[in-house]
This record gives structure tokens, C-alpha cells and sequence, in this order.
């Protein structure tokens, strides 16, 4: 499981590789890339939610309020003090991460339903706060990210979405390398320990509760890095998008769960489905029916649930064990 | 020598359900120790109370010097103190070595437990099932798993919660020998057991509950003997109809 054969990672080079060179032949102003930046961004964002939510199976659908908090400080720092986004994300993670903590205290104690429910409401009350707190967050009508074309690098903003692409590309690469990180140290083992019993985990040495508390403070930190991307990129945000939660909370754990949670390369199958998916969605279908898409998560994710709760990666291992004949079906 | 585990005055209760009663009893480093009873005596509570599953009501538990009652599973485990699971709790989704692997992590590094793991597997005789997922194992198999992923944490007093249901006669003699010779090196056990043949090959003092308290302690010899514990096992008519002629 923590080894990985030279013909995987042949397989994952060429992938890398092919991602590095999608975007050459796209127009740099069009569409297509938007979606593809915008697929980059949540496949990141489905990754780092991974953390927590695949390997201890803690279903949060609540890292809206992470992506969120990142997303507004960096804006927020940015706007009126003129701070660097780069920095505005260093100081969005660090509060991000004590919310998680907060949040953590006293939720971390709760099982299956309970976790997401409390986790669920500390979305909302994000949203809420985000909504009245007029005076710093600008209230229901969003924010603005100001335009400084003459800001250089440190702007973080760019005329077209190709560097966006690149960036959005490292990310991605870098959160799931923090993701396999995670997963082969002691860290992972005790984290996986965790989803599959807890109280056994205990007996055998693993302190659960500070183990789920140091992955939520690391994926919420990385999830508010993410927002400030995502600021930058879309330059303009209001309360009901940023902490949504179909929009972001439920989007960020159907991408893991779909692609197959815990796994390394779920959230890119997940992303690689959900965003094209929304995508079309909103534009054929988002004049006539509004909040459709939302309801297409909701239905989406029970069938996932109900027919392959293991996700889409699964099917590659039940396509390799019918044809090399392979054990772990 | 003082003793390595104490039990003092432990009760536990579930709501109106005086699960332990009261229970006091010694154990000294390098003892084999039998808990035995009926169904529903208060054996698993017993060790759950002690590994800090379900912490004793009132009461306290010393071991090694600590009063650990009250403290929580991890901090008992990486004290030296854990247990096997009678319904076989393991990590289903994972290899046999993961799962002793995580055994390995209270005191080790992640190449230590490693190295550790496979070491113990094979000590306990199931060195070639390493890389299979332990939720396809046979029962038998996966109480040795159960035992493994104990082991490697390194025990002083490992609790061993009916480990040798399901085996067949040469089975359990090689639990016996393992237990033995684990024994030999200095650990200490506690055995919930109902088989008693091997419980009685076993062990060199048995301590008998029924109902939640501590009916008897003392040599198989003098337990088997024992009025109260023949009462207990096979009713009270037996005990006066035996004494009756």
C-alpha cells in the first residue's frame, strides 16, 4: 500500500506530465481553462479534506468555513492594507487552523452523524457571521478583490488564467503530496487506525483524539491556503458561495467520497467528474432550475454511497484484478 | 516484591447494573493469572476497567507504581498495560502487518514498529499471512492477529480476552507455549478463558468471579475444590446434594 511500483509511477509521471501540457493549445482568456484551473483547485481542495475525512473517516461538511476564513482574510489584507495574498494566506491558515481547534474541542468527541451535523452547523455559522459582520466583510453583496495589475508576483493576479493554471497545478501536486506524506508515516497508520476502531486504536497505544485533532488543524489550514487561491482567481465572493454548503462543504467531501476516500488519487478522479459535471449543469440547465446542481450532489452522493461506497478508484482495482487476475479486488 | 498490578475495591456500573463489585486482587510480575466465571460474570468489564475502556466506577487500579484508573486507553497502553478483544476488533480494511504495525507506534518509530511487527508475526505463527487483509481471515487467524497487535506494544501485563475459542488441541498448545515463553522473558498475564483444560495447563492461580465479585483466588487445586465455585458454576443444588451424601 505505501509502496509504489515503477510502472505507477511511469503512470503517474505521464499524468503529470499531460496536466503540465493540457493547457497549451487553450485559449488563455477561455473557458475551458477556467474549468480546468477551477478543476485543479478542487481536486486540492477534495485532497486536503482527504486528510481528515478519508484517512479517519471524520466526515466534515464543514471546511467551507476553513475555505472561507481564507479566503476573506486574505481579501480583507489585501483591500485595505495592501498585504500580499501570499501572506494574507499564511494568516487565513493560521486562523483557520484555530478555528479547526476551537471547533475541535468540543466536536471531536462526536461520532459518524454527530461529527457532521456539528460540523455542518459550524459552516453555517461562519456564513451567517460573514453575512452580518457588514463593516469587515462587506455583508450579503460579497467582496471585491482589488485589482493591482502592477503588483507583480506578490499580487498573485494575472491578466489571463494560464500562470492561474500553473499555480493551481502546484497546489494541487503539493497538497497531495502532503496527503501521501500523511498517509505512509505513523501519522497515517494511526489516523486509518481511527476510521476502522477507535476504541481498539485506544488499547493499542493510539491517542485519537489528539491524532484527529492535528489532521483537522492541518486540513483546515490547508483548505483556507486554498480559499485565498480561490479569491484571487475569481476575484469577487459573497458569503452564500464561499461558506455554501452544497457549493463548497459538500463539494469538497462528494470529490474525496466519489474518487474514493483515503485514497491518493480519489480526489483527482472525483474532481475530474464533479467540476465538467457542475459545469454543464449550471449551463444548460441553471437558467430554468435554479440550485439543481445542489441537488445533483445530494443525489450523487447517495448513489455513491448506496452502490460504490469505496469510490471510482475502486473500479480500477476490480478492472486489474478481472484482467492480471489480482487479489484485492 | 511488591505487586505489579493492584486492584483495589474496583466497582463498575452501567446505569442500575453492578457490573464489578468490589473487586481486590493482586498481581505479581511473571504470573500467569486466570479470571474465570460464568457468562456474564464481570470478566470483560473487569479488563476493559483496567485497560481504561470503562473506567471503574470507584475503586483504584495501581500498576507499576501509577494509580492509572482514570487515565485514558493510550496512556494505560503505553504505559504496559493493553488487552485483546474477546469480539475481535481489528482493522479489517487492513494488512496483518498494518494492523500490528500500529501496535508498534506507541513507543517506536515507524521502521522500528516495521521491523517489530514481522517479528512478532512470526513469533506468533502466522508470519506468512502478513500481507493479507486482516478482515479475510479465518477466526482462529484473527485472534492471533488480536494477540500480535498487543504484543507489539510491548506489554509488561497483557490481558488475553479468550484468545483460544475456536482453536483446535494443538492449536491452543501452541498458545500455551507462546504464553509460556513470553512468561520466561518477563511479561505477565490475566487469561479470560473457557476452555478449562487449558485454562488449568495454563495457569498457576486462578481468580474466580461470579455475579461481578470475586468469589475465590487461589491454585487451580484449591479452586476446583472450592464450594462457592462449584456453586457458582453448577448451581446450588449441586453444592448440597454433594455435601447431602
Amino acid at each position: 500500500m505505501t509502496r509504489i511500483s515503477t510502472t505507477g509511477l511511469a503512470a503517474l509521471a505521464v499524468v503529470i506530465l499531460a496536466l503540465a501540457l493540457a493547457p497549451l493549445g487553450l485559449d488563455p482568456f477561455g473557458y475551458a481553462l477556467r474549468i480546468m484551473c477551477l478543476m485543479l483547485l478542487f481536486g486540492a481542495l477534495g485532497q486536503a479534506w482527504n486528510i481528515v475525512g478519508g484517512l479517519a473517516n471524520q466526515i466534515s461538511l464543514g471546511h467551507a468555513a476553513y475555505f472561507g476564513i481564507g479566503a476573506y482574510t486574505s481579501t480583507i489584507l489585501f483591500g485595505s492594507f495592501g498585504i500580499s495574498p501570499i501572506f494574507g494566506a499564511v494568516i487565513g491558515a493560521a486562523l483557520a487552523a484555530l478555528f479547526a481547534l476551537l471547533l475541535s474541542l468540543p466536536t471531536l468527541r462526536l461520532k459518524g452523524h454527530y461529527f457532521a451535523l456539528a460540523t455542518l452547523a459550524a459552516g453555517e455559522m461562519a456564513r451567517i457571521v460573514a453575512n452580518s459582520w457588514t463593516s469587515v466583510t462587506g455583508g450579503p453583496v460579497g467582496i471585491s478583490v482589488p485589482y493591482r495589475p502592477d503588483g507583480g508576483f506578490w499580487a498573485l493576479q494575472f491578466e489571463n488564467a494560464l500562470p492561474n493554471y500553473y499555480l493551481f497545478l502546484g497546489a494541487f501536486l503539493i497538497v497531495t503530496l502532503i496527503f501521501w506524506k500523511v498517509k505512509t508515516s505513523a501519522f497515517g497508520y494511526r489516523l486509518r487506525a481511527i476510521k476502522e476502531n477507535e476504541i481498539a486504536a485506544e488499547v493499542v497505544g493510539v491517542n485519537t483524539y489528539r491524532v484527529k485533532l492535528y489532521a483537522s488543524v492541518l486540513s483546515a489550514a490547508i483548505t483556507a491556503v486554498l480559499g485565498m487561491l480561490y479569491a484571487q482567481f475569481q476575484f469577487f465572493f459573497d458569503p452564500d458561495t464561499i461558506f455554501g454548503v452544497a457549493s463548497m462543504s459538500v463539494k469538497m467531501a462528494l470529490i474525496a467520497i466519489l474518487g474514493g476516500a483515503g485514497t491518493i488519487f480519489g480526489p483527482w478522479l472525483g474532481a475530474l467528474v464533479i467540476i465538467p459535471l457542475e459545469e454543464m449543469a449550471n449551463s444548460y440547465l441553471g437558467n430554468t432550475v435554479a440550485g439543481l446542481s445542489q441537488f445533483a450532489y445530494g443525489v450523487l452522493l447517495i448513489v455513491v454511497i448506496l452502490l460504490n461506497p469505496r469510490g471510482l478508484i475502486s473500479l480500477f482495482g476490480k478492472l486489474r484484478a478481472k484482467f492480471f487476475g489480482g487479489n484485492r479486488g | 516484591m511488591t505487586a505489579l498490578l493492584e486492584i483495589r475495591n474496583v466497582t463498575r456500573r452501567f446505569g442500575g447494573l453492578v457490573a464489578n463489585s468490589d473487586v481486590t486482587f493482586n498481581v505479581s510480575k511473571g504470573e500467569i493469572v486466570g479470571l474465570i466465571g460464568p457468562n456474564g460474570a464481570g470478566k470483560t468489564t473487569l479488563f476493559n476497567a483496567l485497560v481504561g475502556i470503562y473506567p471503574p466506577t470507584s475503586g483504584e487500579v495501581v500498576f507499576n507504581g501509577q494509580t492509572i484508573s482514570g487515565w485514558k486507553p493510550h496512556r494505560i497502553a503505553a504505559a504496559g498495560l493493553t488487552k485483546t478483544f474477546q469480539n475481535v476488533a481489528l482493522f479489517a480494511e487492513s494488512s496483518v502487518l498494518d494492523n500490528v504495525v500500529t501496535g508498534g507506534l506507541v513507543n517506536r518509530s515507524l521502521a522500528d514498529a516495521r521491523d517489530f511487527a514481522a517479528e512478532t508475526l512470526k513469533r506468533v505463527g502466522i508470519g506468512s499471512i502478513a500481507d493479507k487483509l486482516a478482515g479475510d481471515l479465518s477466526f482462529p487467524e484473527r485472534a492471533r492477529v488480536e494477540v500480535a497487535r498487543a504484543l507489539c506494544t510491548s506489554p509488561k501485563l497483557l490481558l488475553l480476552d479468550e484468545v483460544m475459542a475456536a482453536l483446535t488441541p494443538a492449536e491452543m498448545e501452541e498458545v500455551i507455549d507462546l504464553v509460556r515463553g513470553l512468561r520466561d522473558e518477563g511479561m505477565t498475564f490475566i487469561v479470560v478463558e473457557h476452555h478449562m483444560k487449558a485454562v488449568m495447563k495454563l495457569c498457576e492461580r486462578l481468580v474466580v468471579l461470579n455475579f461481578g465479585e470475586k468469589i475465590a483466588d487461589g491454585t487451580p487445586d484449591d479452586i476446583t475444590s472450592n464450594p462457592k465455585v462449584l456453586e457458582a458454576y453448577l448451581g446450588a443444588n449441586f453444592s448440597t446434594t454433594a455435601e447431602a451424601h
